[in-house]
């Protein structure tokens, strides 16, 4: 079978190659819809920047065709994965990532997905960012003022987290945690952000590890608050919330990043094409106002930048996951 | 007060031309979408973001409110003139709409899927504008606990649906309940049941998959086996006497409509459950407290209202947690609020305070909507009663073609159509051999909310099935629990109630 | 003929409880491949809940075997065919067209396949005319085409025939007015559909 499917690849590739040469003259525009894949299910932080991309780009026009977002939820975003994998090649698709990109290759190696090989990454948007989160009226964390007491007081007792799933980046976030801390959580794993903050607001757990944009209604009404935010510096969102390195954790530092690849064995051509359209959304103003006032961090990064930097989280993240198992 | 004064504001708001003639062409998007099977309200509203990027968005709000409206009424149109449920919401209304359509009073189901949903819609909009806050804070202690609890008591309803194998009945229970099980392990987040590593099992059994197979596929042969390819569906006749006599017949209904109405908005406001549960739920009550609950299944008018009504007044129930808490109780609510949050809303409990306008603007043109399907149902009813008069031969392809596009369209995938294929073909042979087929199809909706639910419970007691009994613990929960455990029990003591009670009455 | 009259009730009931009794096995094993075990020290097992429904959908199934033994069910004593000859022509010819109809969407792409399936089954189970026949079977994926590539913005696979569409999807977002775009949408799909209804009033 195997034989097959490379023997079949390689006639694919070369076929490719033979058209891409006759029709490399004019610039590459999309012929039909361009399918935007999402790893994840609707109404997540994933989905929610996959069709916002989709609506500054049908709003002002900026491609000729519309983008379709379509959620391939199944096996934290291997149904989504195997798909693309077997769209080497397509011009009119491209995937939006989550970091289960870099953890579920690792995790589900009977999927045969290789990383490196069977994507093209195109642009990083946006990196999330994470905060350790408490309930204002936590029956278990009453007194927790800073992220210091928070410490000693998971050190002593067996305390709740809330998280969006096993094997997803809070999980993995906690066991960092528990290695650099020294303390352990019982995890119980919901099915998504907003269910995870009001999991935690309706004292079914102690502390998440949530993004901003999943507490924000919670964090305004004063239900819930922040520790400290995962990053170097304070964000404009959150001004009162310390950062890590701040409080003098600079091994606490983790970020979810929102990129966008295609396929494996596109022409240059439809690269530089779609790499070009995220940078025009990315400079639309809509866009940056909206990312900004939820706490995301605007993060540009393409071509070598970009595959050094997966490179580099896609071997952190196997550290993660080997200590963590 | 000030609430009414924003209720009734929002309510002019949509009453003015332009959002007007946008409520009405919404609603008919919604009929439409919502009456195909394999679409829904979410396919509808997912469109329509884009849309809103480019029209005012109290304008956009009232449109979504009319296309999620337009599609909970549409839903019943493919249940009851297909037998094919048009969504998760309406595959209640199959097992009496259906029958009742049969019989040749399709026009008695339309009406009272149409009447049902609409006092669903009034009540369940006079009980948010009442009680909003303090529900707000009952749904934020629902937990998991509480949910499986919930779970239980709406299996619990469910008992006497199967049929009087009770082998077979239990098998098709266990046969959902498994399938449930298929895909990502959402606890350990390992993958289960991969058969042949095939990625399509990645993303589950969709419910639709099984219900459009089993409903859709299954019920087309079974109809080719009886007719033989030459009989019409069902004889037909519109006048006035028809529709006035299946007003009559909702006379009856009155007490589905009541449990229906209020059931279905507290279970729609938790935020796990949503409307599906709660159709199937006050399907379940109506039929058990229901006189003539025998025939249940056969036809009567109430086992369509009492659904219809659940599902219209939980949809406008499940806007609570979602403004309130910021949980999308369902896939549109979930695009919904993405959707707000795109506006630049930020859902949570201050919302009701600071957006005033937003909120009680939807609530005020869920109402609005609801008003205008009831009216354009009722009017397009000689319509939809024309599927009837067309050939089987030629509505069978048709049919075929709905089915292999919304087996298809949900997931994107065309491993799903070939499951489709597989269980309306298995669905159909069990079925001739007295397999009862709605169970599995209620076990298949209900299984991954009742097991997240149970496994979530057990992490959070160290594994102890004692969370859900625990009355100073967890009050809501064991509360629940135990009238669902008395449920279970009362079909067992059924028969000996009778036995004892029954012969005095008629002696 | 005699194939129908061979396959009775009684014999599809336990023919069919066998069946499902190896499927649940299969689950069964299947299940377990994820740990199954639920005690004290770890908490439930992925594997747990399919295991023990897979367990319980045996159980059901032997007890089904075991009322066919004894005579207890209504089907163990049905000598009568489980389905009759031409029925079963009608179903086999059905199930036949539609698994060759999904299994060309995945080769030919819907809309092709589609034009196919439904001239087949018409043309076999219907007595309608060729013109209404050519008229319904190309009307139909047209508006399955309208209905969910324009309306809704759900792709339908289109395997080998994509490239066929490239001037439509070209047409429907260039730069043309609303106002042709409707006229188009008047020629291609009102117009047919008129046509059909027309053609059913007046054409057998």
């Amino acid at each position: 079978m195997s034989i097959i499917k490379k023997l079949a690849l390689v006639v694919v590739s070369l076929s490719l190659v033979a058209v891409s040469s006759v029709s490399s003259a004019k610039p590459f525009s999309p012929k039909k819809p361009v399918e935007l894949i999402i790893p994840a299910g609707q109404g997540g932080g994933a989905d929610e920047i996959a069709r916002l991309v989709q609506g500054v780009i049908e709003k002002n026009d900026y491609a000729s065709k519309p983008v379709i977002p379509i959620n391939k939820s199944g096996g934290s975003g291997g149904e989504a994965m195997t798909y693309v994998k077997k769209k080497a090649g397509d011009e009119h698709t491209l995937i939006i990532t989550l970091n289960n990109v870099l953890t579920t290759p690792v995790n589900q190696p009977e999927l045969g997905i290789d990383f490196f090989n069977d994507f093209t990454p195109l642009a990083r948007l946006i990196t999330d960012t994470f905060l350790v989160w408490i309930a204002t009226e936590g029956k278990n964390t009453a007194g927790v003022e800073t992220f210091d007491d928070f410490i000693d007081l998971a050190r002593g007792n067996g305390l709740v987290m809330g998280g969006t799933g096993s094997m997803s980046e809070d999980e993995l976030l906690l066991g960092m945690m528990r290695g650099q801390f020294g303390f352990d959580a019982k995890y119980v794993p919901y099915s998504g952000g907003g269910a995870v903050a009001k999991g935690l607001v309706g004292g079914e757990s102690d502390f998440t590890l949530n993004n901003p944009s999943e507490q924000m209604g919670f964090y305004q009404s004063g239900d819930s608050k922040a520790l400290v935010m995962m990053t170097p510096e304070r964000n404009p969102a959150f001004p009162e919330v310390p950062s890590s390195y701040e409080l003098g954790y600079p091994d606490l530092e983790y970020y979810m990043m929102r990129a966008f690849m295609a396929p494996a064995g596109i022409d240059a051509e439809v690269e530089k094409y779609y790499t070009g359209l995220l940078h025009t959304v990315y400079h639309d103003d809509e866009f940056q106002t909206f990312n900004i006032d939820d706490g995301k961090l605007m993060s540009w990064l393409e071509g070598f930048g970009l595959k050094d930097f997966l490179a580099i989280e896609y071997e952190k993240h196997g550290e993660i996951i080997k200590n963590f198992n | 007060m000030e609430t009414v004064g924003f209720l009734l504001d929002g309510i002019f708001t949509s009453l003015q031309w332009f959002n007007l003639a946008l409520l009405i062409f919404g609603c008919l998007i919604g009929l439409f979408v919502g009456a195909m099977p394999g679409l829904g309200s979410v396919n509808g509203v997912a469109i329509l973001i884009p849309i809103t990027f480019i029209i005012p968005p109290t304008a956009a709000i009232i449109f979504l409110a009319a296309v999620y409206y337009g599609a909970m009424y549409g839903g019943a149109i493919s249940s009851v003139m297909l037998g094919i449920p048009g969504a998760s919401t309406a595959v209640a209304t199959v097992f009496d709409g259906r029958p009742l359509a049969v019989k040749g009073e399709a026009m008695t189901a339309l009406t009272a899927a149409a009447v049902g949903s609409f006092v669903g819609g009034t009540v369940s909009v006079i009980l948010f504008t009442l009680f909003a806050p303090p529900l707000a804070e009952v749904a934020l202690r629902f937990n998991a606990p509480e949910t499986f609890a919930l779970m239980v008591m709406a299996f619990a309803t469910f008992v006497g649906l199967g049929g009087d194998d009770v082998p077979k009945t239990i098998f098709s229970i266990l046969i959902g309940l498994a399938l449930s099980t298929i895909g990502l392990d959402l606890i350990t987040g390992k993958p289960r049941l991969i058969f042949f590593n095939i990625p399509g099992f990645l993303h589950g059994i969709n419910f639709l998959v099984l219900a459009i197979g089993i409903y859709g596929i299954g019920e087309m042969l079974w109809t080719l086996e009886e007719t033989k390819g030459k009989v019409q569906m069902s004889k037909l006749s519109v006048n006035m006497n028809e529709v006035g006599r299946a007003f009559g017949a909702l006379k009856k209904t009155i007490m589905a409509m009541n449990i229906g109405s209020f059931l279905g908005f507290f279970v729609g406001i938790l935020p796990a459950a949503g409307a599906t549960p709660a159709s199937l739920m006050s399907y379940g009550i109506t039929k058990q407290l229901s006189k003539n609950s025998k025939e249940f299944g056969s036809g009567v008018p109430a086992g369509v209202v009492a659904p219809e009504c659940a599902n219209n007044s939980a949809s406008t129930g499940s806007m609570l947690p979602m403004l309130t808490l910021g949980i999308p109780g369902s896939p549109t609510t979930a695009i919904l609020l993405g959707g707000m949050i795109l506006w630049g809303l930020t859902p949570g409990p201050l919302l009701f305070t600071q957006e005033p306008e937003f909120v009680w603007g939807l609530i005020g043109s869920l109402y609005i909507a609801n008003f205008f399907t009831l009216v354009l149902n009722i009017a397009l009813i000689p319509a939809f009663l024309m599927v009837l008069r067309i050939p089987f031969a030629i509505l069978a392809p048709v049919i075929f073609v709905l089915c292999v596009t919304g087996g298809y369209a949900p997931t994107q995938s065309l491993h799903d159509v070939w499951l489709m294929l597989l269980f309306g073909f298995a669905g159909y042979i069990l079925r001739k051999l007295d397999y009862p087929v709605a169970p599995a199809v209620l076990s298949i909706v209900l299984g991954p909310l009742a097991e997240k639910a149970l496994r979530q419970s057990l992490i959070l007691s160290d594994g102890s099935m004692g969370i859900f009994f625990d009355v100073s613990e967890k009050p809501i929960a064991a509360v629940i629990m135990y009238i669902a455990i008395v449920l279970l029990i009362m079909p067992a003591f059924g028969p000996l109630y009778r036995r004892f009670f029954k012969k005095k009455q008629t002696a | 003929m005699s194939i129908t009259n061979k396959i009775t009730v009684k014999r599809a009931e336990i023919a069919v409880a066998v069946i499902l009794a190896l499927c649940s096995i299969a689950l069964m094993i299947k299940s377990a491949e994820n740990r199954i075990t639920w005690n004290a020290e770890e908490n439930m097992g992925a594997g747990f809940l399919p295991f023990y429904l897979s367990l319980g959908m045996l159980i059901c199934t032997t007890l089904t075997i075991i009322k066919f033994v004894l005579k207890r069910s209504p089907q163990s004593k049905d000598d009568t065919p489980f389905i009759d000859a031409v029925a079963f022509k009608f179903i086999a010819v059905t199930i036949i067209s539609l698994v060759v109809l999904v299994l060309a969407i995945g080769y030919l792409g819907i809309y092709f396949s589609l034009i196919f399936f439904l001239a087949f089954y018409l043309r076999y189970f219907s007595e309608k005319s060729f013109a209404f026949i050519t008229i319904f079977a190309i009307t139909t994926p047209i508006l399955t085409f309208l209905f969910f590539e324009w309306m809704l913005k759900i792709p339908l696979p289109q395997g080998i025939s994509e490239p066929l569409f490239y001037p439509v999807y070209d047409f429907m977002y260039g730069g043309f007015s609303f106002a042709v775009k409707m006229i188009f949408i008047i020629l291609t799909v009102v117009l047919p559909t008129a046509l059909v209804f027309l053609t059913t009033r007046f054409i057998k």
